[in-house]
């Protein structure tokens, strides 16, 4: 059964394997099948400089197997949106404390027909929520626009289209709203909350004794 | 001709904003072909691509079109060999109509329908491909005879259409699957059993078929209705008012 876990800085340590594979499987998609080339790194592993302690990641694994992926960044921090691509934004970059840049978005192949898709945008919608975020800024393909306005996501574009590696592309903010929450869970047939969150036990809770004497 | 001039980018903005408050297809339709006008285009169209069961006119959401040619274009069915709505299938990239390959000796109704459009001052057009989720596959297709269509302006256009296209889906509502004839008669018994708790082998032993091919039905039925599994299926089958419990 698929998960989708949230991993930070606090409790990576619990997930050094699984991010591992989400670095090779990122270079995978986005180098080799998406041909960003500006990416490609010897070691096969896609890790830039926004894979810090500030990033989270949301991973649908299914027994071990990472089967997707995100990324959450602060937009208060410089991100890929400031640094890399500012000029696909016409008239003020978002960067609010309720504010993330979601980036490195993608489903394995062998998933891309099933439910994964929504279960990861799902994962996305619930944990911004829970945090109390009012939107995400993203890069995307053009193409992507409809898939995710079908999926009940409010999208609002921050300029037009621009060609990037031979790709219309453009910057949006997407609403964080119980409704686009409610509308993908629905159009997947899930029920209920997804998210994983393991947490690792402090030394501290360790040293306490279970019993008193 | 001269147009007066006009930034390309605050109408694209404008018209988005627009778009979410218009209620009904009629304005989209009129707004679009105010703000489309302005870059030179006369008709267009926002339609869904039909499976080999569906017709045309069951799928279109949205249509600026000049009379006589719909007529046309459905009673010669020019959608099943129409070389813009073939690449639509094959690419996601936003195309101009001279872009879409087709060989004029071996593939004449393809000539015939591209021909025959110019006689109703369709000569260039801009077509953008729309991949939807669950295999809902559509396009926004515009046209005219004197366009301004550069790559200062397709950006504008490009995300104009989808945002038209998409306002008016949430409007209409298309299924991914239409039509009472989707499933077959087996394929709708298979599932109404299904929804009255009944196993494949009990379905077998009702309809006096083996459970391998009750289990066949339903794999069918799943597949036609792009449900992940047999549950789903009966749920789509019932939103969709294909089956009755």
């Amino acid at each position: 059964m698929t998960c989708v876990h949230v991993i930070t800085h606090d409790n990576r340590a619990l997930y050094e394997e699984a991010i591992q594979q989400f670095y090779r499987l990122r270079h995978q998609i986005f180098v080799e099948e998406r041909g960003w080339g500006g990416l490609r790194r010897p070691d096969g592993l896609d890790v830039d400089d926004y894979d810090n302690e500030h990033a989270i990641y949301l991973l649908a694994i299914d027994a071990d197997r990472v089967v997707g992926g995100q990324r959450l960044y602060p937009t208060l921090l410089p991100h890929m949106i400031s640094e890399v691509f500012p000029h696909l934004v016409q008239s003020g970059i978002p960067q609010a404390a309720d504010i993330f840049e979601w980036t490195r978005y993608f489903v394995v192949k062998e998933r891309r027909t099933g439910r994964t898709d929504c279960r990861l945008l799902a994962a996305m919608q619930e944990f911004c929520l829970e945090k109390g975020l009012s939107e995400v800024t993203a890069v995307v393909e053009m193409w992507w626009l409809p898939r995710w306005q079908q999926t009940g996501f409010k999208v609002r574009p921050l300029g037009l289209p621009q060609i990037i590696e031979g790709q219309p592309c453009i910057a949006a903010a997407i609403e964080i709203s119980a409704v686009s929450l409610e509308h993908v869970r629905k159009l997947a047939g899930l029920r209920g909350a997804s998210l994983v969150r393991q947490v690792t036990p402090s030394p501290s809770v360790q040293r306490v004794p279970h019993a008193a004497a | 001709m001269s147009r007066p001039s006009f930034d390309h980018a605050t109408e694209a903005f404008d018209f988005i904003g627009k778009l979410e408050n218009l209620p009904s297809s009629q304005e989209i339709m009129e707004e679009s072909a105010k703000s489309f006008a302005l870059f030179g285009f006369e008709n267009f169209i926002i339609t869904g691509l039909p499976n080999p069961k569906e017709r045309f006119e069951q799928v279109v959401l949205l249509k600026k079109w000049p009379m006589g040619w719909f007529e046309i274009y459905s009673k010669e069915d020019y959608v099943r060999v129409d070389p813009v709505i073939r690449l639509c299938r094959n690419t996601v990239q936003p195309f101009e109509w001279s872009e879409a390959p087709f060989d004029r000796d071996r593939e004449p109704r393809a000539a015939e329908v591209m021909d025959r459009a110019t006689d109703f001052r369709m000569k260039d057009g801009f077509c953008l491909p729309i991949h939807g989720i669950s295999g809902y596959e559509a396009c926004f297709s515009m046209s005219g005879v004197n366009l301004d269509l550069s790559s200062r302006t397709k950006p504008a256009l490009h995300l104009m259409a989808m945002y038209a296209f998409e306002r008016t889906r949430q409007l209409l509502n298309p299924l991914p699957c239409r039509g009472a004839d989707l499933l077959t008669p087996r394929e709708r018994e298979a599932l109404m059993w299904a929804a009255a708790g009944k196993s494949a082998a009990d379905t077998g032993d009702i309809l006096g078929i083996t459970e391998r091919t009750v289990t066949a039905h339903i794999a069918s039925a799943c597949q036609k209705l792009d449900a992940t599994n047999k549950t789903q299926a009966v749920a789509r089958a019932m939103q969709y008012r294909l089956i009755q419990i």
